[in-house]
């Protein structure tokens, strides 16, 4: 796992930001918590869409994150591949070259595997005749026993498929698709990049959570804005969906109660976020509405919630006087219908 | 650091839990994975870190199984002891080993195919003195214009259902197929020879460049209408077996020729000729003709009216005063007769679906691509009749449907696939045309309101 060199470039193929560069995408996700989605078919499993592979395709927000943070740069690849017009004969050369040796190497290592492999079963199938010939030996008092194939015919066997591992040992360089272009493109000069991607309105949102260490992901699955994972998503289930609003957007009524179903279905809270003074600084108010009292229709303004403000913990006005009216509406007892 | 209390904030994770199990709804630990690894380190104990604490599910451990691996466990919240760290970047190194696979190619079985930036076009060396005989640019009338990788020998089982053969054998593929295919590390593609070789070179054939992943997301994204969302959707159903063909509204430019006068006749025709108008008189004629003395007028007497009632759906069916909308009788509409997004893209077939692909077979499922980051709203009501109206009608068959009222009322009259796409994560909604006004549940129901008056009459009989 080497680092990638900084500036990382982000492909910037058809309004999509891509990587192409396994190290780049470890390196991201291990240092700046940028997960992206694989939306690529692993070659060695193609038929299944549970574990898949480069390329990755990052939101926008991961990609100003980024950019931001002076890690990455965006490069047009469409236009880096007209490179391809004005290769060197030499570089091509090499190129090839470097392909090749990469193609007989990995015959190499699979030849290699597959005679491991022979020789594991060779192995078994000694085991087996002999624990056999023990067995045969132990019976042999009682009853008149078949005599075992005899070791000679097993040595017989295993050097026929010996010589005929050496013969086909004899390796020749498969071919190999790389995955990125780089080499033998040059990596393009920082006066090629693109400007920084255009986020929505939630990048405040998604940019704090991430400096507090969260992992986010696209939330469409659970019906918001992003996924919040306390940490990395492999080996850790999420805790937060997160919807972004503006300071003094009315928030439906009905927005909060989904959020609040939808979260208590898959275990997770809903966090309602806005950002109060958008120029000047990014302070977050966050709070996480108590679903239950809530959808009971028990209780009453402020102690719907519970607070999870890390500094202030003030309630918009807009979104109390809404509460309470649906305490009220609420009151009759049963959940408020809800569908998505 | 493995001591007694390490052991008991490891004791917090979280069971797997066994009901939803669609394993790509979540991110999954890599390791489950790295028995298939060419390059993994530890082969031959996926799951060693794991080993101590709980034995894994024997599948897991098992390297000679092919199968896909079951649900992974994970934790609830990060904690500071090592045995959680190690286990973290056990995963992520056997995830950094599952993407660095690389992609080859047997020298036996690797099929090789070449990058024609301006579309299909003859040999070169090859004149063709009438071009237009042949279709567009020469090559046959059965090439799809937007055809960008020809492959000159092909063979194996993709091309049974993939791209299209010209008068040379040549078979052309589409963007998305060539990208699908070289992405799955099925196809070796090279850059045109007169695009990266010097003219006075040689053996082209040994010079011709091999197109990296990254170059080909280069070249064929974008190209011709084909945008990530379309292909996420492309290559995750092609991923599970199904096949699938551009439907005749994959350009978004695309109209109806004539559309102006069409819907000028269309408004005019609609009111009389669908939905809940024409079904409303022709219910109305037949209400009267089974019952000609009720009055009808609920403005001036009661709704049901006065008169004999002998059973009760006569009663019901002169309750049924709204009108309701029949799908089955509403026009077939243009397929391009509709707004994008909310447009049939892709025809998918099962994988038991017998194809030919000279003469597709009417499609399985028709589905729609939307991004929500372009379309953030939900379509409205006229949107989603539009695209509802695009697809053939499709009625409930079947022994099971007639029983069962849901079935039908799920199955609908006219069905379509939507494909949500997020940023690389795809939800399918299947959207159906219900029609409610056609389960008459009185109708059905009638039996048990036989009893009702059965009871009734032993009670005057006593």
């Amino acid at each position: 796992m080497g680092n990638p060199t900084i500036p990382i470039p982000i492909s910037y193929v058809s309004g999509k930001y891509l990587l192409f560069s396994i190290d780049a995408v470890t390196y991201l996700r291990r240092e700046h918590h940028v997960c992206g989605v694989l939306i690529g078919t692993l070659p060695q499993i193609p038929q299944q869409n549970v574990f898949l592979g480069l390329p990755l395709e990052l939101m926008p927000e991961e990609a100003r994150l980024l950019v931001d943070k002076g890690v990455a740069c965006i490069v047009d690849e469409t236009k880096a591949h007209d490179g391809m017009k004005s290769l060197l004969e030499e570089d091509r050369r090499q190129y090839l070259r470097e392909l090749e040796s990469q193609g007989l190497n990995a015959s190499r290592k699979l030849s290699d595997r597959k005679g491991q492999q022979r020789e594991q079963v060779l192995k078994k199938l000694d085991e087996k005749a002999k624990a056999k010939a023990i067995k045969a030996l132990e019976n042999e008092g009682e009853t008149d026993t078949p005599p075992t194939p005899s070791p000679s015919v097993l040595d017989e066997e295993r050097s026929s498929s010996r010589s005929s591992n050496r013969t086909s040992g004899h390796t020749m360089a498969m071919g190999v698709t790389p995955t990125t272009s780089y080499p033998p493109l040059a990596q393009p000069t920082s006066s090629q990049h693109l400007p920084p991607p255009n986020v929505p309105l939630s990048y405040p949102l998604f940019a704090h959570l991430s400096s507090r260490g969260y992992f986010l992901s696209p939330g469409l699955r659970f019906g918001c804005q992003y996924v919040a994972y306390p940490g990395d998503p492999l080996r850790f289930h999420a805790h937060f969906l997160c919807v972004s609003a503006e300071w003094d957007e009315e928030i439906d009524l009905m927005t909060i109660v989904n959020g609040g179903r939808l979260g208590t279905g898959v275990k997770k809270g809903f966090l309602l976020a806005d950002q109060k003074s958008p120029r000047l600084n990014l302070k977050l108010n966050e709070w996480k509405v108590c679903e239950h009292s809530v959808l009971s229709g028990q209780a009453c303004e402020g102690a719907c919630f519970c607070f999870r403000c890390h500094k202030t913990s003030r309630l918009p006005a807009v979104v109390a006087r809404r509460l309470s009216l649906a305490a009220v509406k609420d009151t009759s007892g049963d959940a408020l219908p809800c569908s998505i | 650091m493995e001591d007694k209390d390490e052991d008991a904030v490891r004791g917090t994770s979280v069971e797997p839990t066994q009901v939803e199990t669609d394993l790509s709804d979540e991110t999954q630990d890599f390791r489950l994975l790295s028995h298939l690894n060419l390059y993994a380190r530890n082969a031959a104990h996926p799951l060693q870190a794991n080993a101590n604490t709980q034995s894994p599910p024997s599948s897991l451990t098992d390297t000679s199984s092919p199968g896909l691996p079951k649900r992974g466990e994970k934790d609830f919240e990060p904690n500071p002891t090592q045995h959680q760290a190690d286990v973290l970047s056990k995963s992520r190194e056997a995830m950094h080993d599952a993407l660095a696979h690389p992609r080859l190619h047997n020298l036996n079985t690797r099929v090789i195919a070449y990058y024609a930036p301006d579309g299909p076009a003859p040999p070169p060396g090859i004149d063709i003195e009438d071009p237009a005989r042949f279709g567009d640019k020469g090559v046959g009338a059965n090439v799809h214009p937007d055809s960008c990788v020809y492959v000159p020998n092909p063979k194996g089982q993709y091309f049974k259902n993939m791209g299209q053969s010209d008068r040379w054998n040549r078979v052309w593929l589409l963007p998305e197929e060539a990208l699908f295919l070289i992405e799955r590390g099925s196809l070796d593609i090279r850059w045109p020879i007169e695009m990266t070789a010097a003219p006075e070179d040689e053996g082209p054939e040994e010079l011709s460049i091999p197109m990296s992943l990254q170059a080909a997301y280069a070249c064929f994204m974008g190209r011709s209408g084909l945008t990530m969302e379309r292909y996420t959707v492309y290559t995750g159903l092609k991923r599970t077996g199904y096949a699938l063909t551009r439907a005749p509204g994959w350009d978004d430019s695309a109209q109806v020729e004539g559309l102006k006068d069409q819907n000028q006749e269309c408004a005019s025709q609609r009111p009389l000729k669908r939905g809940a108008g024409l079904a409303g008189i022709l219910e109305q004629l037949f209400s009267w003709a089974q019952d000609p003395f009720s009055t009808r007028s609920t403005a001036a007497g009661p709704v049901v009216g006065c008169g004999m009632h002998r059973n009760y759906n006569n009663i019901y069916r002169q309750l049924a005063v709204i009108p309701w909308y029949d799908p089955s009788l509403a026009i077939d509409r243009d397929p391009l007769d509709t707004t994008p997004p909310f447009r049939v893209v892709f025809h998918a077939y099962r994988p038991s679906t017998p194809i030919k692909k000279s003469a597709w077979p009417a499609p399985d499922f028709r589905i729609a691509v939307v991004n929500t980051r372009e379309t953030a709203a939900i379509p409205t009501l006229a949107q989603l009749g539009a695209l509802l109206e695009s697809t053939p009608l499709d009625p409930p068959s079947g022994e099971k449907m007639k029983r069962l009222v849901y079935m039908r009322l799920r199955h609908g009259y006219r069905n379509v696939v939507m494909a949500v796409v997020d940023q690389g994560i795809v939800s399918y909604l299947r959207i159906a045309d219900a029609a409610f006004g056609k389960e008459k549940l009185y109708e059905t129901q009638a039996a048990s309101m036989g009893n009702k008056r059965n009871g009734n009459f032993r009670g005057k009989k006593r």
